[in-house]
């Protein structure tokens, strides 16, 4: 597993756990779940971080920017104009030209408006951002995001926050089918199995907060998830065998009737 | 004969369970191995925020935030009534300010189920907002106004505390060095630096950032961490446009106070139980605090001081009897909320000691939840 690195754009990478650093209880609980979980790509929201003086911002004082990419989001943008001026802010601040295109349209459910989201991603590719829109599991979308330049899809498995895990497996496996930049599943992920089974459908990574920083133990969750991320990328790479609709002797039907009655039939 | 409760440490939260305890006819005594609010409970801004501290959702650490400040008309007064002292209390209410248009949208959900639970919030924008706080920074977008919240000026409100305590007939000993839990089975034994044992029926962990000490002793592991909080104050006369409310921010707060003062905190620093002030960690409050009161550009803070807050695995406190140390009740962890959260702990805890058992949702803040065996995995 150690050569099983991947890309966006030039960056390389080997953690396919992408963590996010708000909710944690304290600095020091984040500090140790970060450092546990492996995780080489942070993400923040743009709209909580003090722009004027990044390293001393609440939170991202307690990291060290050298060691991670930085992966600012537009999160509370509600247009594709917001979440532009929101990107060239974060960007101008000298934290990252990577940007994380989150444009809800209800606060309620802040499901990303796939219109807008778009709109940014073609705005914000010809500016020379690193592109990775967060979108609804919907395959078409996906594409479009994809041929408008994203630098990667970021479908979600549930509303954020909500922790409903994959709603839609199936929809997943298509959009990773399709697409030929990676795919990571993000937000509404509730559990290690969840994280795992978007590994398994074939998402080169997964991004997570709120299952993490919630959790009782976030320390003992981050670990947990990367052992989950780690252990699905390996299903995958392994190969399932199919599902079958009826019972086949794991010791082998034909090895069972053709069992020598003795020894020198050998 | 009465029991006799020992309670462990000497801060808001020890002082509160004392004062609770010692109303309810129990026998209590008070052990600090300093002086009685000499930690995290001093250093406080006294901030009664429950809105304000809990933005994400209505859980059950903000159910606990929430009960707490309903609590506290009562209490100060019963603190006020049997201590004969005086403290500031202000039902200031607060704004909690946003300098992005992205903000709003946040704002606007956090005030969507903040009102269905007891907040009577409004998002003030323009003239509106700068009208009910002249002094702040035209670079502010809109606030949320939560007027249920106030402040309490927690210096004088622990000094009034322990004064109260001992006219209720709490005994208080001051000055002990390091307190060792020497026995807890069939009866209660606190050992002292100077070698005096202090015996009890029962016990009340009270001691804040410390409380890790304990981890590993009683079959559980107690995963509290210091985190540092740096604070500065300015003079803030009667020239100086005063600050209506308390006024938060992604970066801090800032909340002016009866006795002239503009409280500005506060930092969260991994510094172990170093009490130091760092020129970094003040130089952050100075960096961001003028894009809220712009008059603070050309004031100098005349006092600097540091506090270490008690941080729990899972950001919430540790309430409750220990299951496998029946003669101990935990009241310890409160993080950034000691002081808010002080009249709630003290009943939950002496319910405790009464043998009562603790809500359905209390339980989220049992001691022992979080077991002993995680650490082994990572090992």
């Amino acid at each position: 597993m150690n050569q099983d690195t991947w890309r966006i754009g030039n960056h390389e990478m080997s953690s396919r756990f992408f963590l996010g650093t708000g909710l944690f209880p304290s600095p020091f609980v984040q500090n140790e779940a970060i450092a546990v979980s492996g995780a080489e790509v942070l993400t923040f929201a743009i709209r909580r971080v003090n722009l004027d003086a990044v390293e001393d911002d609440s939170i991202l004082q307690h990291v060290e920017p050298e060691a991670f990419q930085f992966l600012p989001n537009t999160s509370g943008a509600r247009t594709a104009d917001e979440a532009v001026r929101i990107a060239r802010l974060a960007r101008a601040s000298g934290l990252s030209d990577w940007v994380k295109v989150e444009i809800s349209a209800s606060e309620r459910t802040l499901l990303p408006d796939p219109i807008e989201t778009l709109r940014a991603t073609e705005i914000l590719v010809k500016e020379g951002f690193t592109v990775l829109p967060y979108i609804s599991d919907d395959p078409v979308i996906c594409r479009k995001l994809e041929e408008a330049g994203a630098a990667a899809i970021m479908p979600g498995g549930a509303p954020i926050g909500t922790g409903l895990g994959i709603l839609n497996p199936y929809n997943i496996s298509l959009i990773v089918e399709e697409a030929s930049v990676p795919v990571i599943v993000d937000a509404g992920l509730g559990t290690a199995s969840d994280a795992a089974l978007a590994l398994e459908l074939g998402a080169s990574a997964v991004l997570m907060n709120t299952p993490v920083a919630k959790a009782k133990d976030p320390v003992g969750m981050a670990l947990a998830m990367k052992l989950a991320i780690e252990a699905g990328r390996l299903t995958y790479l392994s190969g399932r065998v199919p599902k079958k609709q009826y019972a086949s002797a794991s010791s082998g039907l034909e090895a069972m009737v053709s069992r020598p009655s003795s020894p020198d039939v050998l | 004969m009465k029991d006799l409760i020992l309670v462990m440490g000497g801060g808001i939260i020890g002082l509160s369970c004392a004062l609770e305890l010692s109303r309810r006819g129990v026998n209590v005594r008070l052990l600090e191995t300093g002086r009685c609010g000499g930690q995290a409970s001093g250093a406080a801004a006294g901030m009664l925020a429950p809105y304000s501290e809990n933005v994400e959702a209505p859980d059950e650490f903000f159910m606990l935030c929430r009960e707490s400040l309903s609590l506290y008309p009562a209490w100060q007064q019963l603190v006020r009534e049997c201590s004969g002292n005086s403290f500031e209390y202000t039902p200031s209410g607060s704004l909690y300010v946003a300098y992005h248009e992205a903000d709003l949208l946040g704002l606007q959900s956090r005030m969507n189920w903040q009102r269905t639970c007891g907040s009577s919030a409004v998002i003030l924008q323009g003239d509106d907002l700068f009208e009910a706080e002249p002094g702040l920074s035209r670079k502010a977008l809109a606030a949320l106004w939560t007027p249920e919240e106030s402040h309490i000026y927690a210096p004088d409100f622990v000094t009034a505390l322990k004064s109260a305590c001992l006219s209720s007939g709490v005994d208080i000993q001051e000055e002990l060095g390091a307190l060792d839990l020497a026995a807890w089975e069939d009866h209660i034994e606190v050992q002292a630096a100077s070698g005096e044992i202090f015996t009890g029926d029962q016990l009340v962990v009270c001691t804040g950032a410390w409380a890790g000490e304990l981890s590993g002793k009683l079959g559980m592991r107690i995963p509290v961490q210091p985190i540092r909080g740096q604070i500065c104050a300015y003079t803030w006369d009667a020239e100086q446009t005063p600050l209506n409310h308390m006024v938060f921010s992604s970066q801090g707060y800032l909340v002016q106070k009866a006795n002239g003062t503009l409280v500005c905190g506060a930092s969260e620093d991994i510094a172990g139980f170093d009490t130091s002030v760092t020129d970094r960690g003040i130089r952050r409050l100075l960096q961001w605090n003028k894009n809220v009161v712009p008059a603070l550009e050309q004031a100098e803070p005349f006092h600097r001081w540091a506090g270490l807050r008690p941080s729990t695995l899972d950001g919430r406190p540790l309430i409750g009897r220990v299951p496998q140390a029946e003669r101990v009740v935990f009241a310890a962890g409160h993080y950034r909320n000691g002081i808010l959260l002080s009249p709630v702990t003290a009943k939950l805890a002496a319910n405790c000691v009464e043998g009562r058992p603790l809500q359905a949702w209390q339980h989220a803040f049992r001691p022992d939840r979080f077991g002993v065996a995680a650490k082994v995995l990572r090992s």
